[in-house]
């Protein structure tokens, strides 16, 4: 509560080639007391058991260069950039522009996404590419309701993932319901298991609520791999029905969809299908979550990012509150965890550690906190950026480490991070409010 | 006074409440009446603060009881007892940064069920009383000035219609012209709404200027208690709180 604290002022930062080579220097200077013992000098077990070393100079040097010019590059582009916090002037047709293709960009997007399985019927690679980024986008758009939305940091979203997923996968396989019929039960019990974790971090906060989502991901995980009996442990649940059309299955039986419709049966029709299954329910997520965010639930959600005393003070019910977002959230989860389950048609807990937690995680911090669009599209740069650089192999984590650091160096806020308010009294003033400067009151 | 015709609004009786061990109200006992301010002063520590957000059910009385209108709402849960309409504006304005101020005072009418008539109505009800929120509604409330953020803490708390309004500090990190705009406002809310206010205040001189009764606690307990006027002309008052906090 420092509405009055100054900022520390930029204008002072030197900016001199002095200054440069000052800080590019110290770098180097930290970097040659890091790598000397890491790089410069090698160890290794002796044919006799004895310790043999030898010194890589050469590679130590090589690194410490890297750092040092590496220091230089980065503060060029901050002085060449600005300040991060600082209002850039845009000039007029820059920002026309930018608000042109702000206006049409998610229309856009929607009307491709409905035209990927035209365009690219014959690419099925294109086709699982795009399945995978969706089930990305809505698992970004249902944490985005618990961390972007309400505020509250989850670590273990996959647990509803696997929650979702199992659950369809044993309701299949035990007792044969249809994927139709599961789809509600797992979301259901993803709920329910969302309101499970709440009850007990209703009173944490920030790091501490973020470890306890984060054991308990890990929780539902332990227990998946050791309750053999009922989820096969580490072997997993294999022979999960495919979905079918409302009864119709899509396969190459006499009573499958291609027969019925006459034409010839292809196994890309499946997967046609999926996505759009998978489109429909991102869909539903991003819709249900827009509604909601004008609902006195999700304003109450908002307010609680902001300031949980000041909620209490105007009477909101924090409790039931917390509790919503996080089942609401969960049962996204869930929903998406179904999905995993039918397209895979083999589920085991390997998909659901942490690492999907963190990526899901990642994509709606990376997004813009609670912008539906800047989640899609970081769902999109994270899944395909993988993609693109596979080719890279073992550098392609490097890549996406030094672009997420880059990211958060010049858009703190996520790609997009503008809130689109939800209540209007009249029409819009003629400042808005994203031009003006923001103090933490 | 009349207190004996009518019950009061609020009747706060031998109230304690604690942080853990460390006892913060040691049994209080204040009485508001209806369509009074009532400035409650003391200094750094004294439970003011506590006092207002044990009223609001945070922490829990551990002892005495707390009525309003006649109803015990001691162990009423803090939601339920904002739908009594018991508005609060708690220290340090605390808006809400990133919504717009539409947003900031829709939360305010959130909390209790109204329609849309009721709404419109306390809207203009708080442009009507600060004219600068209507100028910045589609503003985020942290872009305010402290004295705007201030303003629209208490136009927040006004939208839920509230029977008493509760103000924790509102003079706190504000100009004095900004303060006295502030402390008019109240005063208009008072004279023309006939609305009860319970202010907490540091600014000792400015509260029991503006309300009618006052009381003063030290380290828990209620001291003294008048009206304000008389109040201003205690000695210990003065040496305490006003020209001890006037040597600069």
């Amino acid at each position: 509560m420092s509405a009055t604290s100054a900022r520390p002022s930029h204008a002072a930062q030197p900016s001199g080639s002095a200054f440069i080579l000052k800080k590019a220097l110290i770098s180097a200077a930290v970097a040659l007391v890091l790598f000397s013992l890491m790089i410069g000098v090698r160890t290794e077990a002796g044919p006799q058991g004895g310790l043999i070393y030898w010194t890589r100079f050469g590679d130590l040097a090589a690194m410490v260069g890297t750092v040092f010019g590496g220091s230089i590059i980065i503060e060029l582009l901050r002085q060449w950039w600005g300040p991060v916090d600082k209002e850039h002037i845009v000039p007029k047709p820059v920002q026309a522009a930018m608000s042109f293709a702000g206006r049409w960009l998610a229309p856009a997007l929607l009307v491709f996404a409905f035209l990927v399985p035209v365009i690219f019927y014959d690419q099925r690679y294109i086709l699982d590419l795009s399945i995978l980024v969706l089930t990305y986008v809505m698992l970004g758009w249902g944490l985005n309701v618990v961390v972007g939305l309400a505020g509250l940091l989850d670590l273990g979203y996959v647990a509803f993932y696997a929650v979702g997923a199992y659950s369809y996968a044993l309701l299949a396989t035990n007792f044969g319901l249809s994927f139709w019929v599961c789809l509600p039960l797992a979301g259901i019990l993803a709920a329910f298991w969302g309101v499970l974790l709440g009850f007990p971090v209703l009173r944490l906060r920030g790091d501490y609520l973020a470890i306890v989502t984060l054991a308990f991901g890990e929780i539902i995980r332990l227990v998946i791999i050791n309750w053999q009996s009922l989820t096969g442990g580490p072997n997993g649940v294999s022979g999960i029905p495919r979905p079918t059309l409302f009864g119709i299955p899509l396969d190459n039986s006499d009573d499958g969809l291609a027969a019925r419709l006459g034409i010839d049966f292809s196994p890309t029709h499946r997967i046609v299908f999926l996505f759009y299954l998978i489109l429909a329910m991102a869909l539903l997520t991003n819709w249900v979550t827009i509604r909601l965010r004008r609902l006195p639930i999700g304003r109450a959600w908002e307010a609680l990012r902001e300031d949980e005393v000041a909620c209490r003070a105007l009477g909101i019910n924090v409790t039931t509150t917390k509790l919503t977002a996080f089942a609401t959230g969960a049962m996204f989860g869930g929903f998406a965890g179904a999905f995993f389950a039918t397209r895979q048609g083999f589920i085991s807990p390997e998909s659901f550690t942490f690492q999907e937690s963190a990526l899901v995680l990642a994509i709606v911090v990376l997004g813009g906190m609670g912008s539906q669009l800047g989640v899609a599209l970081a769902a999109l740069t994270m899944i395909g950026g993988f993609e693109l650089f596979r080719g890279f192999d073992q550098y392609r984590m490097l890549v996406f480490g030094i672009a997420m650091v880059l990211l958060m160096i010049w858009r703190p806020r996520g790609l997009i991070g503008h809130r689109a308010p939800t209540v209007f009294l009249e029409r819009s003033q003629a400042i808005s409010s994203d031009l003006v400067k923001e103090g933490h009151g | 006074m009349s207190a004996a015709a009518t019950t009061p609004l609020l009747a706060v009786r031998g109230v304690r409440a604690a942080y853990g061990k460390i006892e913060a109200l040691k049994g209080v006992d204040i009485e508001i009446n209806r369509g009074e301010i009532v400035a409650l002063i003391g200094a750094n520590g004294a439970g003011k603060s506590t006092l207002m957000m044990t009223i609001f059910g945070r922490p829990r009385a551990r002892a005495g009881r707390i009525e309003f209108d006649g109803n015990d709402i001691t162990g009423v849960p803090t939601h339920e007892i904002a739908r009594l309409r018991i508005a609060q504006s708690p220290e340090g304005r605390r808006i809400f940064p990133r919504m717009s101020v539409a947003e900031n005072l829709q939360m305010g009418a959130d909390a209790t069920e109204c329609s849309e008539a009721e709404r419109e109505a306390g809207l203009d009800r708080v442009f009507a009383l600060f004219p600068r929120l209507k100028e910045r509604v589609a503003q985020r409330g942290g872009t305010l000035s402290g004295g705007e953020q201030q303003m629209l803490a208490i136009g927040r708390a006004l939208m839920s219609r509230p029977r008493l309004l509760m103000l924790d500090e509102p003079s706190l990190g504000l100009a004095p012209l900004i303060a006295r705009q502030i402390f008019d406002a109240i005063r208009t809310l008072n004279r023309q709404d006939g609305l009860t206010v319970l202010i907490v205040e540091q600014n000792a001189n400015h509260a029991l200027k503006l309300a009618h009764r006052g009381y003063v606690m030290v380290n828990g307990l209620i001291t003294l208690a008048g009206t304000g006027a008389e109040l201003l002309q205690r000695p210990e008052i003065r040496a305490a709180y006003l020209e001890g906090g006037r040597r600069g």
